[in-house]
């Protein structure tokens, strides 16, 4: 079958950050450095070179640049400059507008100025309709109780709605994901087993990202595991514990001390995230997408005016906690609804994902290049995304 | 006539430090100038939109000014077909091509640009005045390119006076084993070369001297030459070694890359020119203590001609030309880490293979591994070259070390994959059950007979990878070299005995020094720039100096003597006739403009 070139693919992923790939010269010392490019996911080169020739199809089936955890060593040793790192950054940043399929995200990556406005929007929708509500049925002096301006119980069910649209979002991206690198690869041997056989990997990575733990440097790792786990720690709570913790003095202590943690893990680690983006630090960290700053400034903005709130109530400042949650919530509500689904966020789905697709891919290939889809394959045909 | 200047950049150094604005306000000013654009960095040149600026200016001659200004011509061609107007005047004003750069780089750019417009060629109207010329020569650096100029020079019966800094000529090309692509053996080619420098009437060899200082014009240069002290009669030296029997200081030898020890009173290979010893001032250990210690040397010599307390001298040369022939040396290995040259004791340069594959080298030509010595003088264990040494198995040979690399040498040093190729060959050749690993980016196999002999290599069963090798590591005691199968899409790792590092080629220590001492521009690399690019690659900016060989630019054997060739008969020139071409510089810009208004063909 003939493949289709995009001659104009190369410009389209100028503003996803991808800027110096026609310097790439093929010499694959990139990949040959990645700790984790090894058979049959070969990378950087590989990508780069579909990048040149324009070969779109065939990167929307790329699970590569997901595999890629960007410690920045091809990027370092690259004798052309041409930034291998940072393109596989960029295709993650294209995948991602590929995968959704309302375009939004593809609007947001190409301009700051949409994905800024479309947060400001949000946000201002999200503080006059709680106002409103709040008025409509407490009274702004109290935070808690039967005339509390904004019950946890009303929020609760909030929460629940906005998750069910956000993961509908999601799952149907990913689902899209799915197609794109497996379903629609005619070549690709089937092998149902390998996906449950593999399905481990799923919570497994989501949980530990011990992929990337295989890097050289271990700090990014800890700083990365730390923001997601803060996160989660933070969805759970908000999402099963929501009364309890807005109950006054009677919160319970485990709430309380996973809450404390998880408000430091996210504060410091986005600070971390910033500062190293702003020093430059290393490789990973000398390019910065726009999408990057919105994302890691909201996470802390929205941690911050948590942890007012949270001060002003435990005061007593009731009023002052209100306006604090109105506030906090209008930063709350864009920030899940615009960055998880369509932007930087997706990425907590897209790449545990990725990894154990891959993984199911490489299991099938090994079945059939063995010729027989009945036999254990051996350990090295079962684990090729070992560390070379 | 109505003329178009357009001045366009194909990067952002475009002009080499001239004032684009500044040539631009010039050109606007010369008769029948009716437009000057500057276009921006890289345009993207649209011919029909050009074409109707044409027919709107009414132009007939189009100047395209810059920096390889013949890469935007097409589209200035193509514009003036459609605009209906004669494409041949299209004009090229080559900035960077004739020597744009430093100081008065804008004046240069101006007066490029102006003989454009009147239609005349650059090299034609700033033609500099003549002056009478000395007939001898000075060749600085006794390599295949000094020899081969010095030997022409001399056979055309003038004077050459030719300086070496070390004790003999012969340079690299002594070291190698052998020459591509016809395995010659390069000793043989060059010694008799050597031994004619030697000889020779007409040569006045000084050895173990370096040029201090030159003054002067073109063709009457005064050139001071430092002549270190030898402290060994070279006259009535015969070389019979019994001063270096008795020496008891052990250095590594220069001439067999590292790998070898000589003496402090040495010799640096046995058919050195002039083939006398010479006493190594900073290793000689009655030398470092003043006359307290040693002096063995000067005690046991037969002919009584070692004079350990000798004092160098200064010569004074009056010449017409100097050439200047100073070669190269090789990037230092140890600055890639990830290649663990000077880690693994097997991992080598190119040079270091070429001593170890040398008959006359410290092996006997045998290629072994290094074995774990005991050095009983400094009480440690030392991995050296024993020609009892076990044979690689395998060995891996990395092109583009440190060349084509942004954070080395940005350029190709033209030499390596050839050399590389002809490395596979003698692994083949001694161990032909060695397997033998290439890694390449791209092979540049461009000379006569260079890609033929690339077949020969391959089907002498060398596994040839194309990808750059990454990393070379050491596992559990066996070396392993990394990289990228690119042709098939995968990441090989072999097991190997031995790398060879094809390291490329840097300007030769203090070329900065001597390029001030001439006055003559180097590039960016560090390589003395030539006076124009096409027409004069052996000239430079200051008049009756040449260059030759790779410290203009990294090139093969082959090309160095070609080019050697061509510099000795630009040296005979102004020998024979008694006159030469002044500098370039000497031309002013209203000079050069003047000339070229008065060579406009009438019409």
């Amino acid at each position: 079958m003939a493949i289709r070139a995009n001659p104009k693919l190369i410009e389209e992923l100028e503003p996803y950050g991808a800027e110096d790939v026609m310097k790439c010269y093929h010499c694959g010392n990139c990949s040959a450095v990645c700790p984790f490019s090894a058979d049959p996911y070969v990378f950087p080169r590989k990508p780069m070179r579909y990048l040149q020739m324009g070969l779109e199809e065939k990167l929307e089936g790329q699970l590569d640049p997901w595999l890629c955890y960007y410690c920045g060593e091809c990027s370092d040793q690259c004798p052309r400059d041409a930034e291998p790192g940072e393109t596989m950054m960029s295709l993650r940043r294209w995948l991602t507008s590929r995968y959704d399929w309302t375009g939004i995200s593809r609007l947001f990556y190409r301009s700051w100025r949409w994905e800024l406005l479309a947060i400001l929007l949000v946000a201002v929708i999200t503080a006059v309709a709680f106002t409103l509500f709040g008025m409509s049925q407490g009274s702004l002096s109290d935070y808690d109780g039967p005339n509390a301006f904004l019950p946890s119980s009303a929020i609760h069910i909030f929460d629940w709605v906005l998750a069910a649209v956000l993961l509908a979002f999601l799952l149907s991206n990913a689902a899209r994901m799915w197609w794109f690198t497996m379903g629609r690869d005619k070549d690709l041997p089937k092998s149902p087993g390998s996906y449950i056989s593999s399905a481990w990997m799923l919570p497994a990575h989501f949980l530990t990202q011990m992929r990337y733990s295989q890097c050289e440097h271990k700090g990014p790792w800890v700083t990365h595991l730390a923001l997601m786990l803060s996160y989660c720690v933070m969805l759970v709570l908000i999402m099963f514990f929501l009364a309890e913790m807005a109950s006054g003095p009677s919160v319970d202590w485990r709430v309380h001390v996973l809450g404390y943690l998880a408000t430091a893990g996210l504060v410091v680690s986005s600070i971390l995230f910033l500062r190293n983006r702003m020093k430059k630090s290393a490789a990973q960290y000398r390019h910065s997408h726009e999408s990057d700053w919105i994302f890691l400034s909201l996470i802390l903005a929205v941690a911050l005016t948590g942890i007012l709130q949270h001060i002003l109530h435990r005061t007593g400042l009731d009023a002052a906690a209100n306006v604090t949650y109105i506030v906090h919530l209008a930063l709350v509500v864009p920030m899940l609804a615009l960055e998880v689904p369509f932007s930087k966020w997706s990425h907590l789905a897209y790449r545990p994902l990725a990894i154990y697709l891959a993984q199911v891919r490489a299991t099938a290939l090994a079945r059939a290049r063995r010729g027989d889809g009945k036999q254990q394959p051996s350990a090295e045909q079962a684990a090729p995304l070992r560390t070379a | 006539m109505r003329i178009g200047v357009y001045i366009c950049r194909a990067s952002a150094e475009t002009g080499g430090g001239a004032n684009l604005e500044s040539v631009g306000h010039y050109a606007a000013n010369l008769p029948q100038v009716e437009v000057v654009r500057s276009l921006g960095l890289l345009p993207r040149l649209d011919p029909e939109a050009l074409a109707d600026e044409i027919v709107a200016s009414d132009l007939d001659r189009i100047v395209i000014a810059g920096d390889s200004p013949g890469f935007f011509k097409p589209a200035f061609t193509r514009a003036m077909a459609l605009a209906l107007r004669a494409p041949e005047e299209v004009r090229l004003a080559s900035f960077r091509e004739h020597g744009v750069s430093g100081d008065g780089a804008t004046e240069r750019a101006k007066a490029i640009t102006a003989c454009a417009v009147f239609g005349v060629p650059f090299t034609l109207a700033a033609r500099p005045k003549d002056t009478k010329w000395t007939a001898a020569a000075l060749v600085i650096g006794g390599g295949i390119a000094g020899i081969q100029a010095a030997l022409e020079i001399a056979d055309g019966g003038k004077k050459v006076y030719l300086v070496e800094r070390t004790g003999t000529i012969g340079g690299h090309m002594a070291m190698f084993d052998k020459t591509f692509p016809t395995l010659d053996c390069a000793a043989c080619i060059l010694t008799p070369k050597m031994v004619a420098v030697g000889q020779h009437e007409m040569i006045d060899l000084l050895s173990y001297s370096e040029v201090e200082s030159i003054s002067g014009v073109p063709g009457s240069y005064r050139a001071t030459v430092l002549r270190h002290a030898r402290r060994v009669d070279e006259d009535a030296c015969v070389a019979c070694g019994i001063c270096s029997d008795v020496c008891p200081v052990r250095v590594p030898s220069e001439f067999d890359a590292g790998i070898a020890e000589r003496k402090a009173v040495y010799i640096p290979f046995p058919q050195a020119v002039p083939n006398a010893y010479l006493v190594d001032e900073a290793s000689c250990t009655y030398v470092q203590t003043n006359g307290q210690k040693c002096g063995a040397c000067a005690k046991k010599c037969p002919k009584e001609c070692i004079d350990l307390d000798a004092r160098g001298d200064v010569l004074q040369l009056e010449v017409g030309s100097v050439i200047v022939a100073t070669g190269y040396e090789v990037l230092d290995a140890s600055s890639l880490d990830r290649y663990g040259y000077g880690v693994h004791p097997n991992v080598l340069t190119a040079l270091e293979f070429e001593r170890l594959t040398n008959a006359s080298g410290p092996t006997g030509g045998h290629i072994v591994t290094k074995s774990l010595k005991h050095n009983k003088r400094k009480k440690v264990d030392e991995w050296v070259f024993d020609p009892e040494g076990a044979s690689p198995k395998s060995v891996a040979i990395i092109h583009c070390v440190g060349s084509r690399d942004t954070n080395h040498n940005a350029y190709c040093s033209r030499v390596c994959c050839m050399y590389s190729l002809k490395f596979a060959h003698l692994v083949k050749e001694k161990l032909p059950d060695a397997a033998c690993y290439e890694f390449y980016i791209d092979m540049r196999a461009f000379g006569k007979g260079y890609e033929a002999f690339f077949e020969r290599i391959q089907d002498e069963g060398t596994f040839i990878v194309r990808g750059r090798s990454a990393t070379v590591t050491e596992r559990d005691g066996q070396m392993m070299v990394k990289g990228e199968d690119i042709l098939s899409d995968s990441v090989v790792e072999f097991p190997v005995d031995m790398v060879l590092l094809a390291v490329g080629l840097v300007p030769a220590d203090r070329s900065d020094e001597l390029a001030r001492m001439l006055g003559i521009p180097r590039d960016d690399y560090g390589w003395f720039t030539e006076a124009d690019y096409n027409g004069d690659p052996t000239g430079t900016e200051r008049g009756g100096v040449f260059v030759a060989g790779v410290c203009q630019g990294p090139k093969d054997i082959p090309d160095t003597v070609a080019q050697a060739s061509a510099v000795a008969a630009r040296a005979l020139e102004g020998a024979m006739t008694g006159r030469g071409l002044q500098s370039l510089a000497s031309l002013s810009l209203s000079d050069i403009e003047a000339r070229a208004k008065s060579l406009v063909p009438a019409s």
